[in-house]
């Protein structure tokens, strides 16, 4: 096809299409009372500025491009626009979604999220392929296998990182404080059930690591903890670290929650529309203690989605000091929309808040106690035993000094 | 007439409407205010490769079917309709463009308005403002330097004074883009920095009026021994024009000059148009310069023509490269290589080879779009292979991140007392002394000195 007819097949598609989108998007604008920001005539310019562009592209750029290409790149850039959790996926990508969602045959133990066009590690799977290859929460993956990473997803940058048990992938990651990129060669591995270690301190006080949530976690963890209480009844204080923790579901985490707050609210669900909030709950018979020891949660800006649901139950019904860095904010309930050719996107249609009211989507939990930095120029990598690892430090001196038990109202 | 020849590169690029520019790929999008910046924080390296097939079998691609079209306008719904809080359909659609702009190659890219307007400034080579240098030092907003004869400069800011308020606003947590931001300004608007200087009993205030700045990128030192240096930070509006004036100024002054060394090191390229200029102030017949689009009006020749004073082949002359030299740099580089008229010497350059259009869109948002490569007159493409250096020169290396810092500070410090190499006027020679900071520079002065070199690297010729 000729560059001109391109443009004029532009011009004239989207003509027609403007009148259609016009019509579709006025109509919600004179619903509600908390009207849309998006007016008719707003979405008429916008729709014109996206007609413009895609004409420029395909009457000048320095080759002919795939129009399906470049569609379907505008599709991804539209959903990255909203924030990390929305996705486009293509028919085959949504297919796949339906048939088993995340559940790979294999993976390099990373959440990931495409954010500010940049896929960055939330956080890194103790023990798993690409923990044990030196990658860490923060770093930015640069190549996969070479390739430039450009117009992802989230679900997409997810995807690259798992495949068949004994998969290659090399990566190139950008790390802060690191003059040079970072070459990084890992192996897809299956996923284990997650490592839960609980560790008695000195003086009687209990740390409990939580790496990521799966289906089988919270029950593993009621086993831990009954256990924990029965063999130190005298239990001074307990450390929950759910530090670079990203990965969980809210079904998890209200399960969880369930066995410290008993059949308080754990979180509760808004959408756009207002009014209908979706409250959760936990169960009475799961509470583990009557009374919780004093507690600190150990949270950072790992610390996403599921983990961040269980420590703002925890922190807004004084239970627990939250101590660290400000968590990531990313636990949004999204939900799959198919579209007519097959493919679809998903999309976050409501925000999670705490008990009190707190949003967590979008703006992260903030620490009642800040964690100590390192000093600069000291390492940040994960220290070799718990009485090296400063915050858990800070948090034992926490709990001695019976700070724990935040008054909050 | 040199003026005569720019009016007729500038009737050429008329043609074409708009104007070309060789643009820096810079991942994480444009560097605010990149002058402004010294120390700034991590950017991933923009070394990428890319390969475009010119004038490759022309498929014609499939006529778009409708479902295209209608997933659109059904995403751009169900976002109205569902997405957890009302989203601007403009912000979608910047999305949109922006997705399917990153689908081509990577040095086309999608600017918000706000992006537009900043790379405005840095081509046309002038903001308005109060005329100074600005650096986050220990995490307070420092003056690194005022320029001379601008606002600051007569206010009487200096190096080092610590900018605590700016129109009664603290800094403590602005960032430097945010910064600068505020210390910009309509020309004849007023800032009041509230300034902490070491002997001031109390912070003091100066109340500045802002005027158009003009952004130097060509600076210049006479060399002890009769030499000349130029170092050239990025190609914009009037480089040729400063380029010029500097070698005429030292051709008058230390006469004969003995030799010149034009610095294109980590100069990222800038607009095509001055690179052409630029190589043409010291060639005086030939091509510099050609490029190859989709389409005719994109195939272009740039040649030299004489009558500048740089022309002289008497005039032995080394340039300068390295890795981070890109697109306009390595057109200059290639041109004066390909013509024997320079020894080209430091590090491989980056391998731009592309030339990108800005297309202004109606809501002041713009394209820039791949739409041409370029050939050095050799016929060479640049595209990833980039221009190799006839004599190789490395620069030390830090070996980790402290080093690099301790490197970055050592120089900002240095740049603060006013002792870097461009830091004094151009007719102030450097000395052996002052050379000692940049060994690659200083290896430089010694082929100048040693006339002529024996190549290392002899380039196959093609």
């Amino acid at each position: 096809m000729k560059p001109a007819g391109l443009a004029s097949f532009w011009r004239r598609r989207f003509l027609s299409l403007l009148l259609l989108a016009g019509l579709c998007l006025a109509l919600p604008a004179a619903g509600p009372p908390s009207a849309p920001a998006t007016s008719g005539q707003d979405s008429y310019e916008a729709l014109r500025l996206a007609s413009e562009a895609f004409y420029e592209i395909g009457q000048k750029y320095v080759q002919p491009k795939d129009e399906g290409e470049l569609m379907q790149g505008a599709l991804r850039g539209m959903m990255n626009a909203l924030d990390p959790d929305s996705s486009y996926l293509t028919p085959e990508e949504y297919r796949e979604f339906q048939r088993g969602g995340r559940s790979a045959p294999a993976e390099a133990g990373l959440e990931l999220i495409y954010k500010d066009h940049l896929l960055t590690a939330v956080s890194v799977l103790d023990h798993g392929p690409a923990a044990r290859a030196g990658l860490k929460p923060g770093d930015l993956i640069l190549k996969i296998n070479g390739q430039l990473v450009r117009n992802l997803t989230t679900q997409e940058g997810m995807r690259r990182f798992q495949g068949p048990p004994g998969t290659v992938i090399r990566v190139q990651v950008v790390r802060n404080g690191l003059p040079k990129p970072l070459e990084v060669t890992l192996t897809l591995e299956p996923l284990p059930p997650p490592r839960l270690t609980l560790q008695m301190l000195k003086g009687d006080y209990a740390y409990l690591r939580i790496p990521y949530f799966q289906d089988d976690t919270p029950a593993a963890l009621a086993g831990l903890l009954r256990d924990l209480r029965r063999q130190h009844p005298g239990l001074k204080g307990l450390i929950v670290d759910l530090r670079n923790n990203a990965r969980g579901s809210l079904e998890q985490a209200v399960r969880t929650a369930s066995l410290l707050v008993g059949n308080r609210e754990v979180v509760s669900t808004r959408g756009r529309k207002g009014g209908e909030s979706q409250v959760y709950r936990g169960r009475e018979q799961d509470l583990v203690f009557k009374t919780l020891p004093p507690t600190v949660v150990l949270v950072d800006q790992g610390t996403a989605r599921g983990a961040e649901i269980v420590s703002g139950a925890l922190q807004d019904h004084g239970l627990a000091t939250l101590l660290g860095d400000k968590t990531f904010g990313l636990c949004g309930i999204t939900q799959a929309f198919p579209l007519k050719d097959g493919a679809a996107v998903i999309m976050t249609v409501a925000a999670a808040y705490t008990p009190k009211g707190r949003k967590i989507t979008g703006h992260g939990l903030v620490p009642d106690v800040e964690g100590k930095k390192p000093a600069p120029g000291e390492p940040a990598s994960a220290p070799p035993s718990l009485e090296q690892d400063p915050w858990v430090m800070q948090a034992l001196d926490h709990l001695k000094r019976g700070a724990a038990m935040v008054k909050r109202s | 007439m040199p003026n005569l020849r720019r009016e007729d590169v500038k009737n050429m690029l008329a043609s074409y409407a708009l104007r070309m520019l060789i643009l820096l790929f810079a991942l994480l999008g444009l560097a605010a205010g990149a002058a402004l910046v010294a120390g700034e924080p991590l950017q991933p390296p923009a070394r990428e490769t890319l390969r475009l097939r010119l004038g490759g079998p022309a498929s014609a691609p499939p006529p778009l079917a409708d479902v295209h079209l209608q997933n659109f306008s059904q995403v751009l719904n169900l976002i109205e309709q569902h997405y957890v809080e009302p989203k601007s359909a403009k912000e979608i659609i910047h999305g949109a463009i922006q997705g399917a702009v990153s689908t081509l190659d990577p040095h086309s890219s999608f600017m918000t308005p706000e992006e537009f307007r900043e790379l405005q400034i840095e081509t046309k080579g002038k903001f308005s403002g109060i005329g100074i240098e600005i650096t986050m030092k220990d995490r307070i907003l420092t003056v690194v330097s005022p320029i001379e004869g601008t606002p600051a400069f007569r206010a009487g800011l200096r190096a080092g004074d610590q900018i605590v308020k700016i129109d009664g606003k603290p800094t403590r947590n602005l960032s430097l883009t945010e910064a600068v931001k505020m210390i910009r300004g309509p020309k004849g608007s007023k800032v009041t920095l509230t300034i902490n200087r070491p002997g001031f009993p109390a912070p003091k205030d100066f109340t500045i009026v802002r005027e158009i700045i003009p952004i130097r990128s060509v600076k210049a030192r006479i060399v002890e021994g009769g030499l000349g240096y130029i170092r050239v930070a990025n190609f914009q509006d009037q480089t040729d024009q400063d380029v010029r004036g500097y070698l005429t100024k030292m051709q008058q002054k230390a006469a004969p000059l003995k030799g010149l060394i034009l610095d294109l090191r980590n100069d990222p390229g800038g607009l095509l148009e001055q690179a052409v200029q630029v190589a043409d102030e010291f060639l005086s017949s030939g091509l510099i310069v050609y490029t190859q689009g989709r389409t005719p009006q994109q195939n272009m020749r740039f040649y030299a023509r004489p009558g500048q004073p740089g022309e002289d082949r008497s005039l032995p002359m080394v340039v300068l490269i390295n890795e981070g030299s890109a697109s306009a740099s390595e057109i200059v580089a290639g041109a004066l290589k390909d013509q024997k008229r320079a020894v080209v010497a430091g590090a491989k350059s980056f391998g731009k080879g592309s030339v990108q259009t800005i297309i202004p869109l109606e809501d002041g948002s713009a394209l820039r779009l791949t739409t041409a490569l370029y050939y050095t007159p050799s016929g060479r493409t640049i595209q990833d292979k980039g221009i190799e250096p006839d004599i190789l020169l490395k620069e030390p290396e830090p070996t980790d991140a402290k080093a690099l810092q301790a490197l970055r500070e050592e120089a900002m410090e240095r740049h603060m007392r006013g002792e870097g190499i461009t830091d004094k006027p151009w007719n102030q020679p450097l000395t052996t002394a002052d050379l000692e900071q940049d060994q690659v520079l200083k290896r430089a002065v010694e082929i100048l000195k040693n006339w002529p070199p024996k190549i290392v690297a002899q380039q196959p010729a093609s």
